[in-house]
This record gives C-alpha cells, sequence and structure tokens, in this order.
C-alpha cells in the first residue's frame, strides 16, 4: 500500500514537472502577450483623458526627466521603467511598452531585431559627454583635446606631467603621476557620445576601437552607470573618466573643458550644448531610416561657443501602433501617446534646463512633431484630440 | 476523565493499519508535499531550459570557440568569449580560498580547542552573524575602506617584494582582481568556519581523550584526531565558501575594476562570469551579446551544479572512509 502511493506520487510527480515547465516556459514566451487589457475601441476620437497607463522603459539618464514629465502630464498617467538603454530597445522590440528611451540610436543589429511595422526614431532631449578627473590641489579647469583624450584612452598617454596635456595647461602643474583611466562597464549612450567623438579625433581610435555604446577599452576600469564613474573617480586619486553633464554639474567633482574646432576650449553647461546642438544645424533623417539616425551627428558644432560633445538621446514608437500591437492597444491610447509624445517635445521641454537637461532645439521640434504626425493606427492617421499647449 | 490503557475509543482501528477515513487526508497530504518538491525540481528544470534557449544564439553563432575565444568584444567585432570572465572567475575564487581556508580553519580551531569555554558561545554566534551580512554591505566596505589600504599600503608593498614574481606586476590602483579577490575571502570565511567550527565540535570527546590519554599535545590532538574526524564537515564548508565565492555579484563588481580583458596579473582590473553579467545585462549592445551573457550564467550553473555534485562524490567517500578508517 505505501509501495502503490509512492508510485502514484511518482506519477503525479512527472506531470506536476512537466506543467510547471509548460507554464514557466510558456509565461516567458507569453510575457509580450500581457499588455494591460483594456477597454473598447471607441468609435470616434477625442476620448482623453485615458484610463490607461501609458508604458515607457529605457535609459537611466532621462529616467529623471521622464519622472518629472510623468508628474506634470494630466491626461493619462505614465509609467516609465528606468531599466537602461539596451532594456528599454529590448521591450520596444519585444513590444512590452508603448515607448522605448535610448541614450543611442539603434545600432545594426538592434535595428534588424525590431519586428513589422518598424519604430520611429526621434529625439526627445539632448546631453553632453564631459571629462573628469581627480586631481588635488588643481582647481582650474584643465583642458583636453579629443586627440589626447584618445590618447589617455588608448593608453598612449600614461602620466599626468605629459608635455602634449602641459603644453595646452599652461600655468597648470600638473603631478607626475599614471593616469588611472575609468571607463564604463556597461552599455551606455554617454559611451556612444564620447566614442563618438573620440573616432572623429583620432584615426588610430576609429580604426581600433570605433564607436558603440559598448567598446572593446584598450585600457582602464570600468564602472557602472554615470554613478558609478562618477563614485570611482571621486575615490581614485589621479583618475580621468567621462560622465554625462548633468552628473559633473551636480557633483563636486573637477572637470575639464574640451576644445571645439573653433579651437576655444569649452567648459560645458546648458546653454552651450544647447547652442551647439542648433548651430550643427544637422538635417534630421526620414524617422524610420535606422541607419542615418545611426550616423547623425551633433558633435564638433562650428560655433565658436559651442561645446564639441553633445548628443541627442531618444526615443522610439512603433509606426503603425494598430498593426504593431493588436486590438489590445485601443485607439484610444494610440491618441494618448500621441498627445504625450507631441506634449513631451513641446511643452515638455520647459522642465529640461532646470534638471540640467538640454531643451531641444527648434528644428528638432519641428521634426519630432512631424514623425508623431505621421503616426498610424491600422493604416489610418490618429486624431489629435486635445491642443497640445492644454496641458 | 480516567481512561485505563485497554480503554480504547476507536476499537474497529486496526494498529497496523491507517484507519479508512484517513487516507484521503494522507492522500491530500502527499500531493501538497509532493506537489511543493516537484515544484522545486520543475523551477531548476525550467531555468535549464530558459537559459539554453535564451543562450541559443550564442551557442549556434559560437559553438564550443565559447571557451576558447578570449575577447569579449561587442564593437567592432560582436564576438564574444567567456575565457576573460572564466579566468576572472577562477583567479578570485582561488586566492579567495588561499587565504580564507587557513584562516577559517584557525578560527574553527581555536573556537572548539583552544578558547575558553565562556567565549566560544558568542564569539561562534558573532562569526555565524558575519555569514548574514548582505554582500552589498561587504562591497561598500570593500570600496570606501580597503580599496585605499590596498592601492596606498598593501599593493605598492607586494609591487616591491613580490613583483618578481609576476602576481604582482602593474599599476597597484586598488580596484582590481586582488581586492576583489580579498573581499570574497572575508565573505567566505564565515561560512567555513561556522561549518568547520561545528564539524570540529561534533568530534566525541573519547575521541580527543584517547589521542590525550597517549600523551599527545594539544597540536597533536588537534592533527590526529579532531581535524581527520572533522574533515568532512571541513570540506562541505569549503565548498560551500567555494559556492558562494563563484556566485558572488555586487561586491565583486564595486572592485574588481570591470575590464574584459583576461588579467595578466593580480594588479589587473578582470570580470567574474557574475560581475560581467551584472555590468552588461541591461545594457547589452546586441541581441548576440545579450544570448552570450545568458550562455555565461548557464556556464555559471554549470560549474556551481558540478561543483555540488563533486563535493557530494567527495563527500560520500571520506565518509566511507571515515567508516572503515577510524571505528
Amino acid at each position: 500500500m505505501v509501495r502503490q502511493r509512492s508510485s502514484r506520487t511518482g506519477l503525479i510527480a512527472v506531470i506536476a514537472v512537466i506543467v510547471v515547465v509548460v507554464i514557466i516556459v510558456g509565461v516567458g514566451y507569453g510575457a509580450g502577450w500581457f499588455k494591460p487589457s483594456s477597454s473598447k475601441t471607441s468609435s470616434s476620437g477625442c476620448t482623453l483623458p485615458s484610463s490607461t497607463p501609458l508604458t515607457g522603459a529605457g535609459s537611466t539618464l532621462v529616467a529623471p526627466l521622464m519622472l518629472a514629465w510623468a508628474a506634470a502630464y494630466t491626461q493619462s498617467s505614465i509609467s516609465y521603467s528606468a531599466i537602461g538603454s539596451g532594456g528599454g530597445i529590448t521591450d520596444i522590440t519585444q513590444k512590452t511598452v508603448d515607448f522605448g528611451a535610448s541614450d543611442a540610436p539603434l545600432n545594426p543589429s538592434q535595428w534588424a531585431a525590431v519586428p513589422s511595422p518598424g519604430v520611429v526614431t526621434f529625439p526627445e532631449s539632448a546631453g553632453a559627454a564631459v571629462p573628469i578627473y581627480n586631481l588635488p590641489g588643481i582647481s582650474a579647469h584643465l583642458h583636453f583635446t579629443g586627440q589626447i583624450l584618445a590618447a589617455i584612452y588608448l593608453g598612449d598617454i600614461t602620466n599626468w606631467n605629459n608635455s602634449a596635456l602641459s603644453a595646452i595647461n599652461p600655468g597648470v602643474t600638473l603631478p607626475t603621476a599614471a593616469i588611472t583611466v575609468v571607463h564604463r562597464s556597461d552599455g551606455s549612450g554617454t559611451t556612444f557620445v564620447f566614442t563618438s567623438f573620440l573616432s572623429k579625433e583620432n584615426a588610430t581610435w576609429k580604426s581600433t576601437v570605433g564607436y558603440a555604446t559598448s567598446v572593446n577599452w584598450p585600457v582602464g576600469i570600468g564602472a557602472k552607470g554615470n554613478s558609478g564613474v562618477t563614485e570611482t573617480v571621486l575615490s581614485t586619486v589621479d583618475s580621468i573618466g567621462y560622465v554625462d553633464i548633468n552628473y559633473a554639474l551636480t557633483n563636486a567633482v573637477g572637470f575639464g573643458a574640451v576644445e571645439n574646432p573653433a579651437g576655444n576650449f569649452i567648459l560645458a553647461n546648458i546653454t552651450n550644448i544647447a547652442s551647439a546642438i542648433k548651430d550643427s544645424n544637422v538635417v534630421l533623417p526620414a524617422a524610420t531610416n535606422y541607419s542615418a539616425w545611426y550616423n547623425i551627428s551633433v558633435l564638433n558644432a562650428p560655433g565658436s561657443e559651442d561645446y564639441p560633445l553633445s548628443t541627442f538621446t531618444y526615443l522610439f514608437v512603433y509606426t503603425d501602433l494598430g498593426v504593431a500591437y493588436g486590438s489590445s492597444f485601443t485607439l484610444t491610447q494610440a491618441e494618448n501617446l500621441v498627445d504625450f509624445l507631441h506634449w513631451i517635445v513641446t511643452i515638455g521641454q520647459q522642465a529640461s534646463a532646470g534638471l540640467y537637461y538640454v531643451p531641444l532645439p527648434a528644428f528638432a521640434v519641428t521634426s519630432d512633431n512631424a514623425t508623431i504626425n505621421a503616426l498610424l493606427y491600422n493604416g489610418a492617421s490618429i486624431p489629435v484630440c486635445v491642443p497640445t499647449t492644454a496641458a | 476523565m480516567p481512561m485505563g490503557s485497554g480503554a480504547n475509543p476507536f476499537p474497529s482501528s486496526s494498529p497496523s493499519r491507517p484507519r479508512r477515513p484517513a487516507r484521503w487526508g494522507n492522500r491530500i497530504f502527499a500531493f501538497l508535499t509532493g506537489a511543493g518538491a516537484v515544484i522545486l525540481v520543475g523551477i531548476v528544470l525550467a531555468l535549464f531550459v530558459f537559459l539554453y534557449l535564451g543562450a541559443k544564439q550564442s551557442i549556434d553563432t559560437f559553438g564550443f570557440r565559447f571557451f576558447t575565444i578570449s575577447i569579449w568584444n561587442p564593437f567592432p567585432y560582436n564576438v564574444y568569449g567567456i575565457v576573460p570572465f572564466l579566468a576572472g572567475t577562477l583567479i578570485t575564487s582561488s586566492v579567495a580560498l588561499f587565504v580564507a581556508v587557513p584562516l577559517s580553519l584557525g578560527a574553527a580551531i581555536f573556537l572548539t580547542q583552544q578558547a575558553p569555554r565562556w567565549m566560544r558561545g558568542p564569539v561562534a554566534q558573532l562569526i555565524e552573524l558575519l555569514a548574514a551580512i548582505p554582500s552589498i554591505i561587504y562591497g561598500f566596505w570593500a570600496l570606501i575602506v580597503l580599496v585605499p589600504i590596498m592601492r596606498y599600503d598593501i599593493e605598492p608593498k607586494l609591487y616591491t617584494y613580490l613583483g618578481w614574481t609576476g602576481l604582482f606586476s602593474g599599476t597597484p590602483i586598488g580596484l582590481d582582481v586582488l581586492t576583489a579577490s580579498l573581499v570574497l575571502a572575508v565573505m567566505v570565511i564565515p561560512t567555513i568556519t561556522a561549518i568547520s567550527r561545528d564539524a570540529m565540535a561534533a568530534v566525541p570527546i573519547s575521541q580527543k581523550e584517547a589521542a590525550l590519554s597517549l600523551g599527545a599535545t594539544n597540536w597533536e590532538v588537534t592533527r590526529r584526531s579532531v581535524i581527520p574526524y572533522a574533515r568532512t564537515g571541513i570540506f562541505a564548508g569549503i565548498v560551500l565558501g567555494l559556492g558562494r565565492a563563484l556566485g558572488e555579484t555586487m561586491a565583486v563588481t564595486l572592485v574588481i575594476g570591470n575590464s574584459n580583458h583576461v588579467p595578466k596579473s593580480l594588479f589587473s582590473q578582470g570580470q567574474t562570469i557574475a560581475s560581467g553579467i551584472a555590468n552588461q545585462f541591461l545594457e547589452a549592445s546586441s541581441p548576440l551579446e545579450l544570448s552570450a551573457l545568458i550562455e555565461a550564467g548557464l556556464v555559471l550553473l554549470v560549474i556551481a551544479l558540478a561543483i555540488n555534485v563533486g563535493a557530494r562524490v567527495i563527500l560520500g567517500r571520506l565518509q566511507t572512509g571515515r567508516g572503515v578508517g577510524q571505528e
């Protein structure tokens, strides 16, 4: 009898194992299907505010700005997960969110993974990479050129007491000390703009390392996130790193001025980054031209006071929301998403500077609005319900 | 209510068989407990299935070369090999054990053989408390306290006196494989100490008295009768410590320097499997890199399981050996 029962338990066990495996694997595959179920599609537009929250995920860098936007936007609630740019791109690719946010445009392998009907790319904010360092006793902002930064990050310049570095820093006594190079250990839009700049300035860098959100660093210590780089530089004497502008401005860390094409050494601030992006006068490509977005650059703007290491940060949204998400994503939600996107590229930009983000220049706002207006729902254009000034 | 031994309130039930009404209860009980066990087994299996599915792209792309490619290069090559991570994991874990095992055994011997009786309990409790400290706290401590000490005091001396060995070459920065190994050592010491202490405390007094009666010194008692008797437990403690060292993530990530290269010396920056995943998973630059990270996780899981299984086999042999040789 005992034996019989245990064999029965064994059978139950086998069945339960199979059931559990199937369920868990199924959940994994089905993660994309668990969109919040919502009410029936309304017959015509203009049903804002919507009760269904909009969901987004991605960049940790723009997270504070995104939170401020979510708090200020009244037409619906916005749920944004700051899981990192790579995670945001994965989520939009798997259709688990309504918009993805990344500090860098889609790279070739990422855009190859985007399913039909494809996504639009458009900038929603801007920033800049800034060299930071820890040199006790030096209060002046050091001068750097792209060539010198590249040589330091290639491991060619290994000591602060380097003649090229001294030559552009007259009056500063640089220590005879080995440079500890700090870079990001995770993929990052800040790395993307920094390595893009080094690639533009230094042929060796371009051919041996190149530019991407994550590269094969020849030398240095990796630290996670802008905060990790800042913390490592602050705690390591004689170190150099690079962070996004808001980390340089909000931490008590030394940061350097970088030479721009006009030959001036520019200390980054919101104004000269904004003017750099404006002066770059870059022609923003068609919203779905992934490779063109990957190659656009606002580096090395021509203005004499423009900061050279500036960059856009991006949002990704499906070109046709009905086709992408199916009937679980209603027209009302689509209208709501469009309204929110219009709102952040226009009114939302006013919140940027106070949080050390760079507002979009007018040409980018115009381009963004055109991109957002061209979004579709099952092949039809999406009605704009609420004037974007109403929020 | 007085009840004699003969007053059986259920005279119909037979003492050798469960009563009929209890059978359903038994079945339900068996099902519930069985389901609990099965769900756990199912989760482990599902974990493997998951990791395999996630890693499939990388497995298909690199095959066995995943274990020979010594670069982790998202750009420009989009090529990933586990060698840098594996090297970092194995080096940090072995150095950690190299440091931790003698210290832990010393502490365990002291606590069971040497320390005054009033001291044993409280100190043992304190050491077990150390094992409960969250690893991120060790990481903070390492970053703020240990790294500067390593950078300014210990590593320059190692470089001066032992640099010729090649183990301590390069620039001492403090954020390197050596510091990560020491943090791991500190983290596994409580585990190894606590388990070895329990094993040594369980050595029968007769075992020691026999040695003492032969005129053995304290050291001889420890070496010839306590350690051989407790070796199974000591070994188990070391394996558990190794397990913790292999999988430790946050504390290592904070101090190892996170460079995807095979370490050239103990002063090099490196990356363990766990820290590599923690660093890059959220920001993986391509589906292939994500897949390669998942494959690295699968490798870590297999290593952990292999160590556990191997340890069980060896433990079984040790236990048999003790039974034959000493009892």
